[in-house]
């Protein structure tokens, strides 16, 4: 009951005018970005991020998560017509949905994904709404170790499913807990690693990081490639799909729809790794595995689904321990911290309708999307006729504009830049930026949990192993650092290692 | 890639070079950390966290780098092998023109010649298009931002913007 009455006063929050035009605003930028190669949610997110302190918590955060969730949904349009995944989570459904396309089932293919998109998106949510609340009130009893233990659990998981070499995406987190912990310390307020700037005392920023290394790194991996585009050029019709395809993709929308809500909620993991998941679970349970890959709506159906109910599933962690399970929940705590506030298990008691606003504003975002997209595929499509030698100069720009605005201050756009050149030869070098980006953001409360758990416990290292929340977190880490050692736990990580980048 | 693209005893080993880079950063971290102050473990001070962290860097930084000496790894030149090398070169030329003039000619002097060159440099779009473009995207941008948001611009020693 105290449920129900909780959602109707979210639906009370979310359905204010100016709360409606934000979250219309979100899932529209998120669907623009989702279709749009070369831009994905995080680039978009960091580069709004200055714009949420414009209007209320509430109004900033609405529209941020309607850009995630919403660039889940546009990413399939670019995948199933013109074969380049529009963002990383949308990578698997090339396979099928462009096939599909090729086979004059471009209707279908994006009418499965939308639908299979918002029926995810609607359970993720439901399950948000009854999951959060009593894990919040659990979390309440966490100490600094238990969210040390959670956070170093967070950064091995991603690690763990970063492509390539484990050892380098290891050395990424440390490099990114050191940038985290460039400026005052939090304790002793002594400068760390300033080399006497005053624009370093407050640390690195966010936005700059992340632009440079998601989106003008991006930007130069792009332009080395002459990007060839198979747009589907005949019209699109009968968007609906039919009654066979519906008893067709019945099964990959529900079984990628709870595979996806609960890899979601894992630390690390996240709507990339539920896509290739559900892709590889359909193909091992269809009876006709050949047909994977050559057009299959099960193909779709599946990935599609589970991303989008990852993307619910991730709020769980940031919006119950104040923990982002990757790097857009980063981005969304950076959000709240810039209005003063601490997601975690006191956020849902102390502003219920931040939270509940901001849960069915996803409802009403999911919905806008479902009713937007399926006519606008059109428009879309024309989008995506704009010649990437003419979109990344706008990219470039819009980068270098959100990053000033983010600080009014022209070093940071220094900052970009270094970092987008890093993050180019990081990448050609095979070290992939996801789990730096994570440390960056977890560093300070690594660091902090820590010093706060030696000195509560008296300097006794046991507190980590005798809590038992604090002891299965680092059991498990230790089992996911010693795992690839093994020659048969390895070949499973190849088979599951993504590039989180874009 | 070609046959002499993975190595190990070489000195274009890539794998090798990134692996060396760690170390160094790994041990200026540690060295930043002592120089910071450790601590105890009963009260860690502001460099204990920085220590630790450096430390396990350079060690996985090793593990690279005996990675690329037992296994090989690929030379630089093959990571740029078949692709427009030139490209991101000139992009990052220009950003940090770009970057160096920005403070001092402002945002609408040092964003149109930015746009221009981008326009032109990698994949020439025709003048009739770079012109436009290269004008009324950072104008457009610098109004929204100037008059709608009311966000000041860096203007430069002209005064302009």
């Amino acid at each position: 009951m105290d449920t129900l009455i909780n959602v109707a006063h979210g639906f009370g929050v979310a359905l204010l005018p100016i709360n409606l035009l934000y979250c219309f605003i979100g899932v529209f930028i998120g669907t623009l970005v989702g279709v749009l190669p070369g831009i994905g949610p995080i680039s978009a997110m960091s580069l709004l991020l200055p714009v949420t302190l414009s209007g209320t918590p509430e109004s900033g955060i609405i529209m941020m998560a309607g850009i995630y969730y919403g660039s889940m949904y546009g990413g399939s349009t670019t995948s199933i017509l013109v074969n380049i995944p529009g963002e990383a989570a949308s990578v698997v459904t090339c396979i099928d949905g462009h096939q599909m396309a090729k086979q004059g089932r471009a209707g279908p293919a994006l009418g499965i994904s939308a639908f299979g998109s918002f029926i995810a998106g609607t359970f993720a949510l439901i399950a948000l709404m009854l999951v959060a609340p009593s894990l919040a009130s659990v979390a309440i009893a966490f100490g600094p170790a238990e969210y040390f233990s959670l956070m170093a659990l967070g950064l091995v998981v991603l690690t763990f499913l970063t492509q390539g070499s484990m050892a380098k995406a290891l050395l990424m987190a440390c490099i990114g807990i050191v940038l985290g912990l460039i400026g005052l310390d939090s304790i002793t307020a002594q400068p760390r690693l300033t080399f006497g700037r005053i624009e370093l005392i407050d640390g690195i920023g966010l936005v700059p990081v992340v632009m440079g290394l998601f989106g003008v790194a991006e930007v130069l991996l792009n332009t080395e490639q002459v990007i060839k585009r198979d747009i589907i050029n005949a019209r699109i019709t009968q968007l609906l799909p039919s009654k066979a395809d519906w008893k067709a993709s019945a099964g990959p929308i529900g079984r990628g729809t709870v595979l996806g809500f609960f890899l979601g909620i894992l630390p690390g993991g996240g709507a990339v790794i539920s896509s290739f998941a559900s892709y590889a679970l359909e193909k091992r349970l269809s009876k006709t595995p050949e047909r994977f890959g050559h057009g299959a709506i099960e193909g779709v159906a599946g990935p599609e689904s589970a991303n989008n109910a990852a993307a619910g599933g991730a709020f769980i962690p940031l919006m119950t321990l104040g923990i982002p399970p990757n790097v857009v929940m980063a981005l969304l705590l950076g959000a709240f911290v810039i209005h003063g506030l601490q997601p975690g298990p006191l956020l849902i008691t102390q502003n219920p309708g931040l939270f509940w606003g901001i849960v069915a504003s996803m409802y009403i975002g999911n919905v806008m999307l479902l009713v937007l997209n399926l006519p606008m595929i059109g428009m879309w499509v024309q989008l995506l006729k704009l010649p990437y030698n003419i979109l990344f100069p706008l990219i470039i720009l819009f980068t270098i504009l959100g990053v000033y605005c983010s600080s009014n201050n022209v070093f940071d756009v220094y900052v970009m830049i270094a970092f987008g050149i890093i993050g180019y030869f990081m990448r050609k070098l095979g070290y992939e930026p996801a789990p730096l980006v994570l440390a960056f953001v977890l560093g300070p409360m690594l660091e902090n949990n820590l010093r706060k758990s030696l000195i509560l416990s008296q300097g006794d290292l046991t507190t980590f192993v005798t809590r038992p929340i604090s002891a299965v977190c680092l059991a498990l880490a230790v089992l996911l650092l010693v795992g690839p050692l093994l020659p048969s736990l390895r070949k499973k990580r190849e088979l599951v290692a993504l590039d989180e980048g874009a | 890639m070609s046959n002499d693209s993975n190595v190990k005893f070489r000195l274009d080993n890539s794998e090798l070079w990134g692996g060396l880079i760690g170390l160094a950063l790994g041990g200026f971290v540690i060295w930043h950390g002592i120089k910071l102050k450790l601590g105890t473990i009963h009260e860690p001070g502001s460099g204990f966290v920085l220590f630790y962290v450096g430390i396990l860097m350079s060690l996985f930084a090793v593990s690279i780098i005996i990675a690329s000496l037992t296994e090989g790894g690929p030379t630089f030149g093959s990571r740029w092998e078949n692709t427009r090398w030139t490209k991101p070169l000139l992009i990052i030329a220009c950003l940090t023109a770009f970057s160096f003039s920005l403070d001092t000619f402002g945002f609408p002097l040092s964003s149109i010649p930015l746009m221009v060159l981008l326009l032109r440099l990698i994949d020439p779009v025709r003048w009739s298009l770079t012109i436009p473009i290269a004008v009324l995207a950072p104008l457009g941008m610098w109004w929204v931002l100037k008059r709608l948001l009311l966000i000041q611009l860096p203007s430069g020693i002209f005064e302009i913007g």
